[in-house]
């Protein structure tokens, strides 16, 4: 569709009551930056902002503020914890592997060996970045370099017994990219990243899915 | 009417915003102390009115701060609207809420949001919670019928689609469509001078 056939659609589509083809069209002209769409749609937004003006203000509660500010503020380092968060993670992590992996095969070992390394390499790339994540569902870190993301993650929901986690990449345009399964608070993916938009976990069939078929519970952006 | 003073507050707004953004994105604790005491009050106030649920209305504020907070690097200071890309997330996270847990997969609750993406949030009027811009909402809202206030509401605190609503309001999808496109339009015709650049 051209512009002038979307022109009339912006605030629609800002409010989110467009439909598809229009609201899939308005976004793919964003996605190619198109110049008309980005400055109707900004318009659109404004007045879409504006009406929150029309809402009754409430006070929220005095705890939450502390909440919200908590999530961004370092937890006061302990005077026996002398090493950095990450490397206190991975080392944990490693420990549990070589505990795991001496009750188990040698092809176990080395499986758990090779996803350790895999994890490093990834994690002590000098570009590679840090994101903290705190959902409603699980905690942790994700490491994303040029060569691959790792996620080390607590509280994770408990898995039925036919059922495993699955990382995903989700690319700025287009369908969320499978990124390996996992079971344990530790993933390492070795794959591009370059369109990475976002990282998620799906909770998905044993196996993994090759699209998700579950809403995530843990999304952070990137 | 324009008063310079008006205009003055309007300037010291953005330098606020530049700055408050700045710091975020140097990832300064207490930016997040002074980005909540700006906007934690309209944030909740928007999506408790939408969820109606004060607990969930707490976690969703919770989750919109950490957004901002997570996204701010992609957010440009010199030009960005901190308010009202604040507010588009809370709406959006509050929207994604109440409605169902399949509708939100049929809408690809994967897909990042275009709606939020903060290069659509530059160039835009940034005071978002002052009284007199709630004054101007209220009277643009009241120039519009009962039918057209009602789709609005359903847009705005629902996030029904169109095809939603012609089926909650018992009536055809191009009337309902008619109706949102008369209203709309109404309400940027009253609201254009409040909401420019």
């Amino acid at each position: 569709m051209t512009c002038e056939e979307l022109s009339g659609e912006y605030v629609a589509w800002a409010l989110g009551v467009a439909e598809d083809p229009i609201r899939s069209e308005i976004a793919a002209h964003l996605a190619r930056e198109c110049a008309d769409c980005g400055a109707g749609v900004r318009s659109a937004l404004a007045t879409v902002t504006a009406l929150s003006g029309a809402v009754t203000e409430t006070s929220p509660p005095k705890h939450l503020r502390g909440r919200v500010v908590a999530m961004v503020t370092p937890e006061p380092r302990r005077s026996f914890v002398f090493l950095p968060w990450t490397v206190s993670a991975l080392l944990a992590i490693a420990l549990l592997c070589v505990a795991i992996a001496t009750r188990r095969s040698n092809a176990a070992h080395a499986g758990y060996v090779a996803k350790f390394a895999e994890a490093l390499a990834i994690m002590n790339d000098p570009v590679a970045k840090d994101f903290a994540f705190n959902d409603a569902a699980a905690r942790g870190r994700i490491f994303v370099g040029p060569r691959g993301v790792v996620l080390i993650a607590a509280h994770l929901p408990k898995l039925e017994s036919n059922r495993t986690f699955e990382l995903w990449i989700i690319p700025a345009a287009g369908n969320p990219i499978p990124a390996g399964t996992f079971s344990s608070p530790l993933c390492a993916y070795r794959g591009q990243t370059a369109n990475a938009a976002a990282i998620a976990v799906t909770v998905e069939p044993e196996g993994g899915s090759p699209q998700p078929t579950t809403t995530p519970f843990i999304v952070t952006e990137l | 009417m324009i008063f310079p003073g008006l205009i003055l507050a309007l300037e010291l707004t953005g330098l606020r915003d530049e700055e408050l953004a700045r710091r975020l994105q140097r990832r300064d604790p207490d930016a997040m102390k002074d980005l909540y005491d700006r906007f934690g009050r309209i944030a909740y106030s928007v999506v408790l009115a939408i969820v109606r649920d004060a607990s969930t209305a707490e976690d969703l504020v919770q989750e919109t701060f950490m957004r901002v907070w997570n996204r701010i690097q992609a957010f440009q200071p010199g030009r960005g609207a901190l308010g009202p890309w604040l507010l588009a997330i809370a709406r959006n996270r509050a929207i994604d809420h109440v409605r169902s847990s399949a509708a939100r997969i049929d809408r690809n609750a994967f897909a990042l949001d275009v709606r939020e993406h903060p290069s659509l949030f530059v160039d835009m009027e940034r005071e978002v919670v002052n009284t007199d811009h709630a004054r101007i909402v209220r009277a643009a809202i009241a120039k519009l019928n009962p039918n057209q206030r009602k789709v609005i509401e359903l847009a705005y605190y629902e996030g029904l689609s169109q095809t939603e609503m012609a089926e909650r309001m018992s009536q055809p999808l191009g009337t309902i469509k008619t109706w949102v496109r008369t209203a709309l339009r109404i309400l940027r015709e009253e609201l254009g001078q409040a909401v420019a650049a």
